[in-house]
């Protein structure tokens, strides 16, 4: 068993240090920057469009000063219960000149500002109009005429109020059933998203080898189970490295980010935050071995480059399909469904690092990952032995008698 | 039985759908002696060895290498050179030395050391720290061939190894092999060139059509034909001819013909009597090749040879 070992780790470092070595590693390593790079430019693009419309709009207030105060209290009042973002447009306060319903009216054709609704005739004759796209605003204003009159009504002065109420905050000590959820669907779509990313190289890393005729070297001097193994872990030190070295840069990222202790408690998973994050990792580990080998297998048996591409589409598919069983399961936490994605070997690492954000217990992570690696060991003896079969014995390949058995000919 | 045989294999079959690729083959190979495995191109050769090390399972017979039956639990005492020659181009050529011994169990200090010490002795100082892809074919070749022996086997395999190589590298590749046997490895190689199989090797196979047509020492190989006479009289009496053997042949004013089985001394005595003289006469062993001849048919001979002589003119 150690020989073994120590074989596929041989085969495991040759393979992550070619790997790594070369330039196209920094480009892979880089590929979520180009990412990053592009929907922030994006984004913040798209945002100065919108800022720089929603800069200029305003509701604009025909208004004496007097009433022009109570309006301006009212405003800084509401307003005040509207997250960032989602508030009505600035208020503009005008003194009256002249005619009002004129000047109401000009106020529309200004092309310094977009005014989106103009309301005038003081607090006894108020009147609002709108322009297309101010209705919302329109009714704004109508919230803030109300306030005004209830507060003349009452007899307070302008920006006082009949009750007078400091909100306290109180820290929350259990995790909401909502917040929950979505962490465990957040480690889960996090888990399938690096799978997705990182799983797939497996299904060509064996045509190295058959192109250069290693195979042969490979094949004589070690079991291809360990051939298998080492190809597998050395796959996985690339995508560990390529995590590490993104998860370094996003922890940094988070430190930076104020604290919300609130927010965080809120999404404090059941089993525990640091076991939590620990288990992540071995699921993530187990998604990648297991979807990995699988991928390695069939891999192995193409015989060209044509075929490898024509295999990653099912394998996106089988993937999705792992992805959407466990997302499934982690929406309805012990249900039957969750029972079934949590013991099928393919999708049990995803749908068992979300059920770590609901159930606290731990005895069911330990018989899972017994459980994957039972699955792991099975694919990859599966696979070894379906190569030495199928392609060391120089006899015609998977495809070709899959193909040579759909035309109802022997290959 | 292991210390007297590195090898023994019986009866090996091996089909690959409907074609019978090796037919019963029997194999002995005593320790610490140079084997060959000689036959033409698509003899079975290389399946043959590939059933030996347990690459490939036969369909039925019986192997026992180095004293198992399961001959890929003693892989790091073997050492294995594949027809189809493949390194990993972006290797120098130290490294994948050490690499083929690290699969065998040899840790990679002691390879690099080794790889350096086998490079310089084989000429190859030079290349020691050169990618594999900068190397010519027989270089990589080359560096291959010591890769497979780096971790100082029992026993080595090596399937067509002077296929490839120039004379000055089939001249180094032969010491090598010899210097191996004197290491007290056992060296089993494949050829279809028969000089190499004459020159090396203390015993050999010879297999065609998927079949062993000959499993012995080259002396036994060789005594499986009569010797050959070749004698030339002093006259040139077409007489002569009823004196000689039947199937003598004249050459040449010379006569050859196979020595007879009571020996050449009555033969003699009747020709110095009948006083044609004796001008020249030797009595010479009969070649490899002869006996590849007698064994395969001329046929197959002439194909093997064709190959040869297209690799060395390559």
């Amino acid at each position: 068993m150690t020989r073994y070992l120590r074989q596929a780790v041989v085969i495991a470092r040759r393979d992550f240090l070619a790997t790594v070595g070369t330039p196209a590693f920094i480009m892979f390593l880089l590929a979520p920057l180009f990412m990053l790079v592009f929907a922030t430019v994006g984004g913040s693009g798209a945002r100065m469009i919108a800022d720089s419309g929603n800069q200029s709009r305003r509701l604009v207030v025909i208004a004496d000063a007097g009433y022009a105060e109570r309006i301006t209290a009212a405003d800084r009042r509401i307003r005040g219960a509207f997250p960032v973002g989602v508030a009505p447009p600035r208020l503009d306060i005008r003194a009256p000149e002249g005619d009002v319903a004129v000047q109401a009216r000009a106020v529309f054709s200004e092309s310094t500002v977009d005014a989106s609704a103009v309301m005038f005739g003081g607090p006894h004759a108020p009147q609002i109009q709108f322009a297309s796209g101010g209705r919302t605003g329109s009714r704004y204003l109508l919230i803030l005429a109300e306030a005004a009159a209830r507060a003349a009504d009452s007899g307070l002065e302008p920006g006082a109020t009949l009750v007078s109420i400091q909100p306290q905050p109180i820290e929350r000590t259990h995790a909401t059933i909502g917040g929950r959820q979505s962490l465990g669907f957040t480690a889960l779509f996090v888990l399938f998203l690096l799978t997705l990313l990182l799983a797939g190289q497996t299904v060509s890393v064996l045509a190295e080898e058959k192109g250069n005729k290693v195979i042969e070297i490979l094949a004589a001097a070690v079991p291809l189970e360990a051939v298998f193994l080492g190809k597998l872990i050395g796959l996985f030190g690339v995508a560990l490295t390529f995590i590490a070295f993104w998860g370094t840069i996003a922890m940094f990222g988070f430190a930076q980010l104020p604290a919300d202790a609130g927010a965080a408690s809120a999404l404090r998973p059941a089993i525990g935050l640091g076991t939590f994050l620990g288990l992540a990792v071995v699921y993530f580990a187990m998604g990648y071995l297991l979807l990995g080998a699988v991928f390695l297998a069939v891999g192995a048996q193409a015989n060209s480059m044509r075929e490898i591409q024509m295999l990653s589409l099912p394998i996106t598919f089988f993937q999705m399909g792992m992805f959407g069983l466990a997302s499934a399961a982690a929406a309805r936490p012990g249900s039957t469904l969750a029972l079934v994605a949590e013991l099928f070997p393919f999708s049990s690492p995803f749908a068992m690092a979300a059920r770590g954000a609901s159930d606290p217990a731990i005895w069911p992570h330990a018989a899972a990952i017994a459980w994957q690696l039972l699955w792991v060991a099975i694919v990859i003896t599966v696979g070894a032995r379906w190569f030495r079969k199928g392609v060391l014995k120089s006899g015609p390949s998977f495809f070709r008698r899959l193909g040579a058995a759909l035309r109802g000919k022997p290959a | 039985m292991a210390d007297q045989w590195a090898l023994v294999a019986t009866e090996l079959v091996k089909n690959f759908g409907s074609k019978c690729a090796v037919d019963g083959v029997d194999i002995r190979v005593p320790t610490g002696c140079i084997y060959g495995v000689l036959g033409p191109n698509g003899a079975g050769k290389t399946t043959t060895l590939r059933m030996l090390l347990g690459i490939i399972d036969p369909d039925s017979g019986h192997r026992e290498l180095l004293g198992t039956t399961r001959p890929r639990s003693v892989s790091h005492r073997i050492g294995y050179l594949p027809e189809e020659r493949g390194l990993y181009s972006n290797m120098k050529a130290r490294e994948a030395i050490a690499f083929m011994g690290a699969l065998r169990g040899l840790p990679w200090a002691e390879g690099r050391k080794r790889a350096e010490i086998l490079l310089e002795n084989a000429g190859l100082g030079f290349a020691t720290h050169d990618k594999i892809k900068k190397l010519s074919k027989g270089m990589s070749q080359f560096v291959q061939l010591l890769g497979s022996i780096v971790h100082q086997p029992e026993f080595i395999v090596l399937d067509e190894p002077f296929s490839g190589l120039d004379p000055v590298n089939q001249g180094r590749l032969e010491k090598l092999i010899l210097g191996e046997r004197d290491r007290g490895a056992t060296v089993l190689f494949s050829t279809h060139i028969m000089a190499h199989a004459e020159r090396l090797c203390d015993r050999l196979a010879i297999i065609a059509g998927g079949k062993l047509r000959y499993e012995g020492s080259v002396d036994e190989a060789r005594a499986t034909l009569p010797m050959q006479a070749h004698y030339t009289p002093r006259d040139n009496d077409p007489a002569l001819a009823a004196l000689l053997p039947a199937d003598a042949v004249r050459e040449n004013g010379s006569w050859r013909f196979p020595v007879p089985e009571s020996g050449m001394e009555a033969m003699l005595g009747t020709l110095l009597e009948s006083g044609h003289g004796i001008a020249g006469l030797s009595i010479e062993r009969p070649s490899l090749h002869e006996v590849f001849v007698a064994l395969v048919g001329e046929k197959a001979v002439e194909e093997m040879e064709a190959d040869a002589g297209e690799e060395i003119a390559a």
